[in-house]
C-alpha cells in the first residue's frame, strides 16, 4: 500500500472564463474503512485562494496550518493578500525542503489573480510545481479524473458549466475509487462571488 | 518572537520527518513515486553561440501529468539549462543558482560566465552525492565564447560540442552522432535540434509533446517555446460533452467577493 | 441385491483419472502449474513449483480480483436469507459495480462469493455438477451438510497452493433449511447467522442487532439489506448492488436487487438545503 492511499482523497481543480471551480470528495478512510463523509480537504486561504491538500491527512493539516501561519505573516508584513503564484511558490518552498522526508500530500491550489485572472497549479509532494491552463487533479482517483477531465473539459466556460463539468468529472471519477468519494464538495469562484456546493454522491 | 522566528526556516533541507517516513517504509509502506521529467534534453555549439532543446512532457509513473511543462530554465540572460531527473530537484537547483548569480552580477557589475553556473552546480550536487536527482545539460554564452556542459546527479560534469540527457539521450544521440559538425549555421542548428528532440519525443515513452528551443548568441537569446508541435490532439468534440442528468446539489453557500482597497504605489515613505 | 455406493464418488473425471471412492479428498492435486527456473528458492519452493523473480505469484495476485467483499445469510423460522454487494475491486480501483456473488448451484442451493472471483466461480460451478450427479445416482437431492462437506473437501486438498474461497453453502433438503461457511484453508462450519468479506464486521453488527428466529420473510429480506447497505457505506471495498434471496422448502427466490447508491437517501432522505446568501460585506482582512 502506498501511503498515499492510507486515507483516500480526490481534488480537482478547473479553469473557466475569469473564473475557477476547486472540488473534492468528502471522505475520509482509514485504508478500507470510512470514518468520516464530511470532511474537509480544501481550505479558503484568502477571499479568492484555495487550496486542496490530498494525500497523508495528518500531513495535509500539519501543512495548511503551517501555510497559514505564513500567510497571515505575509498579510501583516505586506498588509496585502498574497497572489497566487506567490503562494504557489510559498507551498513548494515549504514542501522542497522537506526533500529528503516530505509530507505525503499533494496540493492543488486555485486562485484568482490580477485582472481576475484564473490561477491553478499542483505539485507532487516535494513541491514540483505544474501550472496547467485546463485543469488539475490530485487524490487517489487521479487516474479516472484525468480521464474525466480530459474528455469533459472545454475551454472558456461560464461559472455554471464549469460547476457542472467539475461536478460531474468528480462525482463519476469517485465513483471507480473504493478509497474516495462518499460526496462531493465544490468552490466556484468568479471575480463577485464565492459559490460553495455540497454535492449528492454514491455513499458506497 | 523567537519561537516564530523557528518556524520560519532560514533555507536548507529539513530531515525532521526522516525518522518517521522510514520508520513507515520499515514498516512495508511503499514510498511515494516523484514526478519526473522522462525527457530527453540535448545542446549543441553552431557557429555563433549556443543552442538548447528540450520536449516538453512530466510523467509520475506511468501517467504524463504535464503535456506541456517547461524544461530549459533560465540561469542568466545569457545561460540557460535544460534539466531531466525528478522534477522537484531540476527546477530548485536551478532556480537557487540562478538567483546566486544574479547577485554575483549585482556584487562584480559584469556579466555571469557558464564556468560559474557550472561550479555552483555541481557543487550542489556533489554535496548532496547523487541524492539531488538532477540531469543537467547548461549552455550559455560569455566573454570567452560559447560553452557548452553536461552535468550528472552526482557532480561530474562534461565538456560538449553536443550533449543530449535524459532517458531519451540515447535517440537524440544518434541523430547528432549522424548529422552534426563544425560551424553549422542558425537554421542548420535549430533543425538538427528539433529533429534530435522530435527522435526523443517519437522513440522514448518518457518523452513527448512539443519541442522547445532556445539560442542563445552572443549579447542575444531567443526562447522558441512549443518550436515545434508534432503530435497535435487531433479527436477534440466540437460541441463538448453531454451531461445525461443533473448534479443534485444538497446545499448551497454564497458569498459575495467585495474589491480589495487597493494599494498606491508612491505613497508615504516609511518612517525610520 | 448389491449396495449402490457410486453416490460417495466423485463423479466427475474433471481432472484426468478419477480414482474412485476417497476422490478429492485423497487423490493428488491436478493443477497444472508451469514450472519456471528460480535462482533464490524463495517460498515457492514450498509451494510445489519454481517462480523466477517471484513473477508468478504476482501475476497471479493480479488476475485475482473481487478481493473486498460483503455477503451474509441467516437461517430463520422460513428458511434461509442470503445476501451480497456486487463490486469488485483491484486495489483501490473498483473494476465493476455489477457482480453477481450469489451464485445459484441448482434450484435449492445458493453459494455466495468472497475472495478470488475465479475460485469460487469455478468450484461452485463444479460443485453444481457433482450435486446434479449425486442426484442421478440417488434419486434424491444432495443434503447441503453432504454439498458444503463436497466442496470442503476439495478446497482442502488445494490448502496452501493459492486458492482464495470464502463461501457460505446455504439451501433447502429433507432436514429444512442449511446454512455452512466454508473456506479455502479447509474450514467449515455449521451456523445460523454468517457474513464473509472485508464488509462483514459492519453486516455483523446489524445482523446481530435485528435477528430473531421468528421473524416473517419480508423482515428477514429487510434486514438483510440494511445490513448489506451499512456494510457498503462503512467499507469502501463493498457496494454497488445489494441483492436478497431467499431459500424455502420451495427452493430460492430472489426477492431484490437494490442499488445502494438510491438506498442510502432512502434510508435517510435528505432535502436539499435552501441557497444560503451571505449578506454582510467580507471584511478586509
Amino acid at each position: 500500500m502506498s501511503i498515499f492511499e492510507y486515507n483516500g482523497s480526490a481534488l480537482v481543480a478547473m479553469v473557466g472564463k475569469n473564473c475557477f471551480a476547486i472540488a473534492s470528495d468528502r471522505r475520509l478512510g482509514v485504508q478500507l474503512q470510512t470514518v468520516a463523509t464530511d470532511f474537509k480537504r480544501i481550505s479558503q486561504v484568502h477571499d479568492r485562494l484555495f487550496i486542496g491538500l490530498s494525500g497523508l491527512a495528518t500531513d495535509a493539516q500539519t501543512l495548511y496550518q503551517r501555510l497559514m501561519f505564513r500567510h497571515k505573516l505575509y498579510q501583516l508584513r505586506e498588509e496585502r493578500d498574497m497572489k497566487p503564484e506567490t503562494f504557489a511558490s510559498l507551498v513548494s518552498a515549504i514542501l522542497y525542503e522537506k526533500r529528503f522526508g516530505p509530507y505525503f500530500t499533494q496540493p492543488v491550489i486555485a486562485g484568482l489573480g490580477d485582472e481576475d485572472k484564473p490561477f491553478i497549479c499542483t505539485m507532487d509532494s516535494i513541491g514540483a510545481k505544474e501550472l496547467a491552463k485546463d485543469f488539475v487533479v490530485a487524490g487517489t482517483a487521479s487516474e479516472s479524473l484525468y480521464g474525466a477531465c480530459e474528455a469533459m473539459f472545454k475551454p472558456d466556460m461560464e461559472p455554471e458549466e464549469l460547476f457542472e463539468t467539475v461536478s460531474q468529472a468528480l462525482l463519476s471519477s469517485v465513483d471507480r475509487d473504493c478509497l474516495s468519494g462518499w460526496g462531493g464538495h465544490i468552490f466556484v469562484v468568479t471575480p463577485t462571488e464565492v459559490q460553495e456546493k455540497i454535492l449528492k454522491g454514491r455513499m458506497d | 518572537m523567537s519561537q516564530v522566528a523557528a518556524d520560519v526556516p532560514k533555507g536548507g533541507f529539513s530531515f525532521d520527518l526522516c525518522r518517521r517516513n522510514d520508520m513507515l517504509a520499515k514498516n512495508g509502506v511503499q514510498q511515494p513515486s516523484y514526478r519526473k521529467t522522462g525527457t530527453t534534453i540535448v545542446g549543441l555549439i553552431f557557429k555563433d553561440g549556443v543552442i538548447l532543446g528540450a520536449d516538453t512532457r512530466a510523467t509520475e509513473g506511468p501517467i504524463v501529468c504535464d503535456k506541456n511543462c517547461e524544461k530549459i530554465h533560465y540561469m542568466a540572460p545569457n545561460i540557460y539549462c535544460c534539466g531531466a531527473g525528478t522534477a522537484a530537484d531540476t527546477e530548485a537547483v536551478t532556480d537557487m543558482v540562478s538567483s546566486q548569480l544574479q547577485l554575483h552580477r549585482y556584487h562584480t557589475g559584469r556579466e555571469s560566465r557558464v564556468v560559474t553556473a557550472l561550479t555552483l552546480l555541481k557543487k550542489h550536487l556533489f554535496n548532496y552525492q547523487g541524492h539531488v536527482s538532477a540531469a543537467l545539460v547548461l549552455g550559455g554564452v560569455d566573454v570567452t565564447g560559447p560553452h557548452l556542459h553536461t552535468i550528472y546527479p552526482h557532480g561530474s560534469t562534461d565538456t560538449l560540442p553536443f550533449a543530449t540527457m535524459g532517458s531519451g539521450s540515447l535517440a537524440a544521440m544518434a541523430m547528432f552522432e549522424s548529422k552534426y559538425k563544425e560551424g553549422m549555421t542558425r537554421d542548420e542548428g535549430i533543425k538538427l535540434v528539433t529533429e534530435a528532440i522530435c527522435s526523443g519525443i517519437f522513440n522514448d515513452l518518457g518523452s513527448g509533446s512539443n519541442v522547445d528551443v532556445c539560442v542563445i548568441t552572443k549579447g542575444h537569446k531567443e526562447y522558441l517555446r512549443n518550436h515545434l508541435v508534432p503530435t497535435p490532439r487531433t479527436y477534440v468534440s466540437a460541441e463538448g460533452y453531454k451531461f445525461t442528468k443533473k448534479t443534485e446539489v444538497l446545499f448551497t453557500k454564497i458569498t459575495p467577493l467585495t474589491k480589495k482597497a487597493e494599494v498606491i504605489e508612491g505613497g508615504d515613505a516609511m518612517e525610520e | 441385491m448389491r449396495l449402490d455406493t457410486s453416490g460417495l464418488e466423485s463423479h466427475a473425471p474433471l481432472f484426468g483419472e478419477s480414482s474412485g471412492f476417497l476422490d478429492g479428498v485423497s487423490a493428488p492435486p491436478s493443477f497444472e502449474v508451469p514450472t519456471t527456473n528460480d535462482y533464490e528458492m524463495d517460498l515457492s519452493m514450498a509451494m510445489g513449483y519454481l517462480d523466477f523473480d517471484g513473477f508468478q505469484k504476482e501475476a497471479i495476485q493480479m488476475v485475482k480480483p473481487a478481493k473486498g467483499t460483503t455477503t451474509l445469510a441467516f437461517i430463520f423460522k422460513d428458511g434461509v436469507m442470503v445476501a451480497a454487494d456486487s463490486r469488485a475491486s483491484m486495489g483501490g480501483y473498483i473494476s465493476s459495480q455489477s457482480v453477481k456473488k450469489i451464485i445459484e448451484i441448482n434450484p435449492y442451493m445458493l453459494g455466495t462469493m468472497a475472495g478470488g472471483a475465479a475460485d469460487c466461480q469455478f468450484w461452485h460451478r463444479n460443485l453444481g455438477i457433482k450435486c446434479r450427479l449425486h442426484e442421478l445416482a440417488n434419486k434424491r437431492r444432495i443434503s447441503v451438510t453432504g454439498a458444503s462437506k463436497l466442496l470442503a473437501n476439495i478446497l482442502y486438498s488445494y490448502r496452501g497452493m493459492g486458492l482464495s474461497v470464502g463461501t457460505m453453502i446455504a439451501g433447502w433438503d429433507e432436514t429444512g433449511p442449511g446454512l455452512y461457511y466454508v473456506d479455502s484453508e479447509g474450514g467449515r462450519l455449521k451456523g445460523m447467522r454468517f457474513s464473509v468479506g472485508s464488509g462483514s464486521p459492519y453486516a455483523y453488527g446489524v445482523l446481530d442487532d435485528g435477528y430473531r428466529y421468528d421473524m416473517s420473510v419480508e423482515e428477514a429480506a429487510e434486514l438483510a439489506r440494511r445490513a448489506i447497505y451499512h456494510a457498503t457505506f462503512r467499507d469502501g471495498a463493498s457496494g454497488g448492488v445489494a441483492s436478497v434471496y431467499h431459500v424455502g422448502a420451495n427452493g430460492w427466490k430472489k426477492l431484490s436487487g437494490d442499488d445502494v447508491g438510491e438506498l442510502h437517501y432512502l434510508y435517510y432522505p435528505v432535502v436539499a438545503g435552501a441557497v444560503e446568501q451571505e449578506m454582510v460585506e467580507v471584511a478586509a482582512h
